[in-house]
Formats: structure tokens, C-alpha cells, sequence
């Protein structure tokens, strides 16, 4: 079965909207929630995301809170997506409190691109909750075959150069390159639109992940609207 | 590394062109978005032709050469020849062998007009029917003024007014091939008012140049054609090392050190990058840059923008920063602030080695060059002629045989002025 892997920003909305977003989003039948704490910077977002953090930093300080909230109601997979830049002083104490509140995986979008020299300390250092390794097209065809075996639940493809952008992509290229390389389960996103979603699944990947989609719904049409969407793309994963 | 598959390099003219991320050491930073300002990756869609962003951003190891492209490139003299620099070789009376691609062989006198080609392609594959740019010495706004007549499209060129005064030459050449030459700062865009109203005799440069011209395009639907930097621009640029890959086999050569100057790094990258990427055997490759320009030993590997205004996203790359104004030499293709992603991943990881020469060095080297082979270089290929000079006297002091190549991007009998210029400022005492 395919996996669909859906994004949110801790706290955002609201907290509460936060949580029942959470609930909606497994009753959809979504199979992992990736959940991201508001960084100082958001290097590699668009700005949709970029947005949702600004507005998560104003509604809520208690992102610990928040995910140890999410864990109590979500029975599928949580991980957690944080910059690495943000705490790659206090890496130990962050490590603690993601094991204190029940993270499946940790995944951090800048440590390939930013932090490679030491991405098997990281490696080590994150074993015990484990790491789903963020990876894009600008990497080398040899650290993405390399590395994805080493990823926790499945090696996440990046798209396009941010989040949420509708920059053109040759997406049933890019799917391919990658699936020659990852012999894992390799799920597929940034910026992904519903047309997108279908051949990118045609061409192999094991899995797609939606964020700004779903930001966009939530700034559009709340809850509701974000249910609609992921039952269709539900559908449409089931489908392919 | 992977081997070039036949098919690509079965004749001298290759059918694909070739992208060098998916081979390099470490991952390429993408492009991002400036904190707290409105997605310049989003702006992109309406500055560049469409398929071209779709290449930057699609990373394949090869890309076909569209038939529409190719053809012109046939049109236009490619494959341009390798020469084996006998001349310079005695002079130099060291255990070497030198051969060196030329680039100059093309009409428009450099390199620059393989990506023109095919940017003007793109734009006009999708219905626009006008580009814009800009251009400091001349040499890219002619390779767009050759690159536009060749498929009907109209161009409006941005030139720096101290150029366009300076250098009626290249302005003539662009006008000839029928565009439209407009010296930066002009009163077409607000940018160009701006800087008039503050500095009505200001003398231009790239920065307000390049900001005029994408503006233009912005605001009339037209589209930006660039000529350095983009990844896509650097691919487009790799069928001069594609071709010379083939050369050498022929001639049952392999090289051991590859040269080439450095202004965005679009001449370096596609002639290099096949043989760094595509080539299992150790070799060199030196990039030659201008001392007055000194972003290898002075720049820093951050992002920052490759635009002064800042329109375009940050990139993370080799820069003395946005700000920073060349003083006024006259390799203007080497005045520039940033580098190539790429190149400057390759720089930073120890791939690519660098030298920096200044202007009085150049112009000897220049000199040597053409009085032993006879090519005027172009300035800014004379910073690599100065580069294989020191190579030779190194090979002699350490013995040992060598193949060295270097691309000659492009000549410089339109630089015949400034050369003259040049002996008569740098004159012995
Ligand atoms: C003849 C020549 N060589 C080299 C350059 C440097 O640019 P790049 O490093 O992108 O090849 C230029 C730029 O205008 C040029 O005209």
C-alpha cells in the first residue's frame, strides 16, 4: 500500500485546531503526520510554511506540550521536523525531550545540506529515536544510494528547491533518478499538486507527502476543507 | 564516476549536454528565499523561459540538445576547434603539451552564445516574443543579439553607459544583428529613474544593468535571458567540454590539467565539468581569475544574492557580496561579485584549485599569445593563457611530462582598443 504523509506546523492555527487537525488527519487514513516546530529561520520553506510558522510562533510557545498532546491521540507515526541549525548546540537536551515525548523519527531538512561533514555523528548521536533522511534532486546520486538505507520509516525525496512553490519540474524524471538510488521506501514531496501527486506515485515512489497543500486548505476552508483534502488524495494514492 | 555512455559522445557534437550534480563531491545548497520578503523563487516563473527553469531544477546527469538548438549550433560553427598551441609550446621550452578549445571561433566571438542559443530557443518555443538582458563589455549582449535574430525575436539589451560610450564597437555589432541597445541607467525602468534622479551622470554598472533588464521583462511579459551563474546556463556550456572530450580521444590524448578563466564560471563549467565529472582518471583543473576582482582569496561561501537589487533568490556561492564594486579593468566578463553554486561547492571542497592575476600580467600573457600563435585573446581568456604560462615554468623546474588544455572563451580583436590602452598605462619604466 502507498503512504500518504501529511505535514503540520506545531501550533498552528491555534493549539487546539493544532490537535484536532491531528485527529481529522487519521481518520482520513493518513498513514504518518510530520510535524514541525517553528524555526528561527526557515532556510528551505516557501512561504506558505514560512507563514504558518510565523503565526505558530504568535498562538503558541508550548510546542513540547503541544506534541506530547499529539502523541496521546495519534496512533500512526509521528515525526518530528525540526532545522538542525536551531539546536545543533543543545543537540543531547533536544534529543531527550523528543524520546520524553514519543517521536517516532526525527527528520531535519538542513542536516544534508548544511551539516553533511557530520551527518554520521548525527546519525549515532539520533539512534535512538531514529532519523528520516531528507533528501532533494541536488544531491549526489551516490550520498542519496548511501544514506537511504540508513533512513528511519522511509527516505523523503524533496522536489522542488522550497516548499510549496510551483517552480516547473520534470517530475517524472526527478522520481525516477531517485528510484534507481533507494532500494527503501521513498516517499515524495515539496510543493506537490494534485497533479503532480499521481505521476509521481506511477513512477515508483512508495509514497507522497503533502504540507503547503494543506496549510493552504487550512487558510482557506479550516478543518473541514483539510479533510476533504486528504480523503481525495486518499482516494487517489489508493488509486494509482 | 560514471562512464559517458557512447551514444552521447558518438560524434564531435554532442546530442545532450551534460548537468555535473548529480556527480559533484557534496550537495548542492539550493536557492532560498531572503527572510522576510516575498518568494524570489516564485518570481522566477515570470522572469525565465519556462524550460529553462524546468532544467535548472530538474537534475538529470544528461538533457537532450533540442534539434532546433543543435541545428544552430551547426550553423554557428560547432564544434569549435581544438588546437594544439605548437608555437607557445616552444616558447615556453617546457616538458608540456598544450592544446587549447576555441571558443572564439564563434560569431559572435565567444562562448557566451552556446546558452543564448538556447534560452532565445526556449522563449520563443513558448511564444514570447522579446527578451531582455544586460551586458558590461559586450560579449553576452552579443551572443543575445545573435542568439534573438536567429529566431525572430526581438531583444532589448541594457548596456552599462560607460561601455556604451566607451566601446561603440560591440555596440555596433549588437545593433547590426538588430537589437535594441539601451545604455543602463535608463529612463525606461523606475530602477533606471531612481539611479538618474540620484546621479544623472551615473557611468551604469552590471548591478543596475541587470536589475534594469529584468525589470523590463517583468513589466512587459517579456522574458530574462541569463548569462552566467545558473546551473542550467553552465549545462548549456558543457558541450564545449563535451566536445573536446572527444577531440582528444582522437587525437589519443588525456589531460592532465584543464584551465579556463572565471567570471560567473559559465565557460569554466562547461568545460571542465565533463571531464571532472564524467572521468575516472586524476586530474587538475585550475580557474583563473582577475586580482582586482579577488573573490577566491578574499570572497566568502555564503548565500547571497547574484543580483545588486537583490530581485533573484539567494544563492549559496563565493561572493564579496552584492555591494561590491569592480574597480574598472577591462576583462569586463570577469567583473562580477558571486560564482556559480557549483563552481563554488567544487572551490570550497578542493576539486577546483584558483589563481588571481592582475591586469599587467594579463596583458603580457595576452601578448605572448598572440605573437606566437597569432589569436587576439579575449581579456578575460588571457587570465587562463597567464595561468599555463606559470604551469610551464613550474613543469620545467619539477620535470615530468604534461597535457595541459584550456578553453580560449573567446578573442579579442573587438578588445583592441582597450589593449592598446592597456600597453600604453602598463608600459615599462
Ligand atoms: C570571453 C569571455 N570569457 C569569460 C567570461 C567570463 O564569464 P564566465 O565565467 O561565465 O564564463 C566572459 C564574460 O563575459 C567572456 O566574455
Amino acid at each position: 500500500m502507498k503512504l500518504l504523509v501529511a505535514y503540520f506546523t506545531v501550533g498552528y492555527p491555534t493549539e487546539s485546531k493544532f490537535v484536532e487537525l491531528l485527529r481529522e488527519a487519521e481518520s482520513c487514513g493518513v498513514d504518518a503526520v510530520e510535524l514541525g516546530i517553528p524555526p528561527k529561520f526557515a532556510k528551505y520553506d516557501g512561504p506558505l510554511i514560512r507563514r504558518s510558522y510565523e503565526r505558530a510562533r504568535k498562538v503558541s510557545a508550548n510546542c513540547w506540550g503541544l506534541l506530547r498532546e499529539a502523541r496521546k491521540i495519534l496512533g500512526i507515526p509521528m515525526i518530528v521536523l525540526a532545522y538542525l541549525d536551531d539546536y545543533s548546540e543543545a543537540f543531547d537536551d533536544f534529543l531527550n525531550r523528543l524520546c520524553e515525548v514519543g517521536a517516532d523519527s526525527l527528520l531535519l531538512p538542513d542536516l544534508l545540506i548544511d551539516y553533511v561533514d557530520s551527518f554520521e555523528e548525527y546519525l549515532e548521536k539520533t539512534r535512538d529515536v531514529g532519523l528520516t533522511i531528507f533528501t532533494n534532486p541536488s544531491m549526489p546520486d551516490k550520498l542519496i544510494a548511501k544514506i537511504s538505507p540508513l533512513s528511519k520509516l522511509f527516505l523523503y525525496y524533496g522536489l522542488r528547491p522550497a516548499t510549496g512553490t510551483s517552480i516547473p519540474v520534470d517530475v517524472v524524471a526527478l522520481v525516477r533518478r531517485a528510484r534507481q538510488l533507494v532500494k527503501n521506501r521513498l516517499v515524495v514531496g515539496f510543493g506537490l499538486s494534485p497533479n503532480d501527486v499521481v505521476k509521481v506515485l506511477k513512477n515508483g515512489a512508495d509514497g507522497i507527502a503533502v504540507g503547503s497543500l494543506l496549510i493552504r486548505a487550512i487558510e482557506e476552508g479550516g478543518i473541514e476543507e483539510v479533510s476533504r483534502v486528504l480523503k481525495e488524495l486518499r482516494g487517489v494514492v489508493d488509486g494509482v | 564516476m560514471v562512464n559517458v555512455p557512447k551514444k552521447y559522445l558518438d560524434e564531435v557534437l554532442p546530442n545532450c549536454w551534460y548537468n555535473i550534480v548529480p556527480d559533484l563531491p557534496r550537495p548542492l545548497p539550493p536557492p532560498m528565499d531572503p527572510p522576510e520578503a516575498s518568494s524570489r523563487i516564485e518570481l522566477l516563473k515570470r522572469i525565465l523561459p519556462r524550460e529553462l527553469l524546468k532544467q535548472e531544477f530538474t537534475v538529470e546527469r544528461f538533457v537532450k540538445i533540442p534539434d532546433e538548438v543543435r541545428e544552430k549550433y551547426e550553423v554557428l560553427g560547432r564544434p569549435t576547434p581544438l588546437y594544439r598551441a605548437r608555437a607557445l609550446e616552444n616558447l615556453l621550452d617546457a616538458p608540456i603539451k598544450i592544446f587549447f578549445k576555441f571558443e572564439g571561433a564563434l560569431p559572435s566571438g565567444s562562448h557566451k552564445v552556446n546558452t543564448a542559443v538556447a534560452q532565445a530557443f526556449y522563449a520563443h518555443a513558448e511564444g514570447v516574443g522579446h527578451v531582455t538582458t544586460e551586458t558590461g563589455a559586450g560579449q553576452w549582449g552579443a551572443a543575445v543579439a545573435l542568439a534573438s535574430a536567429l529566431y525572430n525575436l526581438r531583444a532589448t539589451i541594457f548596456m552599462v553607459r560607460a561601455s556604451y560610450d566607451q566601446k561603440p564597437g560591440r555596440r555596433a555589432l549588437m545593433e547590426f544583428y538588430g537589437a535594441e541597445v539601451v545604455p543602463s541607467p535608463s529612463r525606461l525602468t523606475r530602477t533606471g529613474v531612481e539611479v538618474l534622479t540620484k546621479n544623472p551622470e551615473h557611468p551604469g554598472s552590471l548591478g543596475v544593468a541587470i536589475s534594469e533588464a529584468i525589470e523590463y521583462a517583468l513589466d512587459n511579459d517579456f522574458r530574462y535571458v541569463m548569462g552566467s551563474v545558473l546551473n542550467a546556463v553552465l549545462m548549456h556550456q558543457s558541450v564545449i567540454g563535451l566536445e573536446a572530450m572527444r577531440q582528444l580521444e582522437v587525437m589519443g590524448e588525456e589531460p592532465d590539467v584543464l584551465v579556463a578563466c572565471v567570471g560567473g564560471g559559465s565557460n569554466f563549467g562547461g568545460f571542465a565539468y565533463p571531464f571532472i565529472g564524467l572521468k575516472k582518471r586524476k586530474m587538475e583543473f585550475v580557474a583563473a581569475g582577475a586580482a582586482e576582482v579577488p573573490k577566491f582569496s578574499r570572497g566568502e561561501y555564503k548565500y547571497d544574492f547574484p543580483d545588486a537589487e537583490g530581485v533573484l533568490p539567494m544563492l549559496k556561492m563565493i561572493t564579496l557580496g552584492r555591494d561590491f564594486v569592480p574597480p574598472p579593468i577591462y576583462s569586463g566578463g570577469l567583473r562580477y561579485h558571486g560564482l556559480a553554486p557549483s563552481l563554488s561547492l567544487l572551490v570550497a571542497s578542493g576539486v577546483v584549485k584558483w589563481v588571481e592575476y592582475g591586469e599587467r600580467e594579463v596583458l603580457e600573457a595576452a601578448r605572448i599569445f598572440a605573437k606566437t600563435q597569432g589569436i587576439i585573446p579575449a581579456p578575460e581568456s588571457a587570465h587562463a593563457i597567464r595561468a599555463i604560462i606559470d604551469l610551464a615554468r613550474r613543469a620545467k623546474d619539477n620535470g615530468g611530462r604534461k597535457v595541459i588544455i584550456f578553453n580560449l572563451s573567446g578573442h579579442g580583436l573587438l578588445d583592441i582598443e582597450n589593449y592598446r590602452e592597456m600597453m600604453t598605462k602598463y608600459r615599462g619604466p
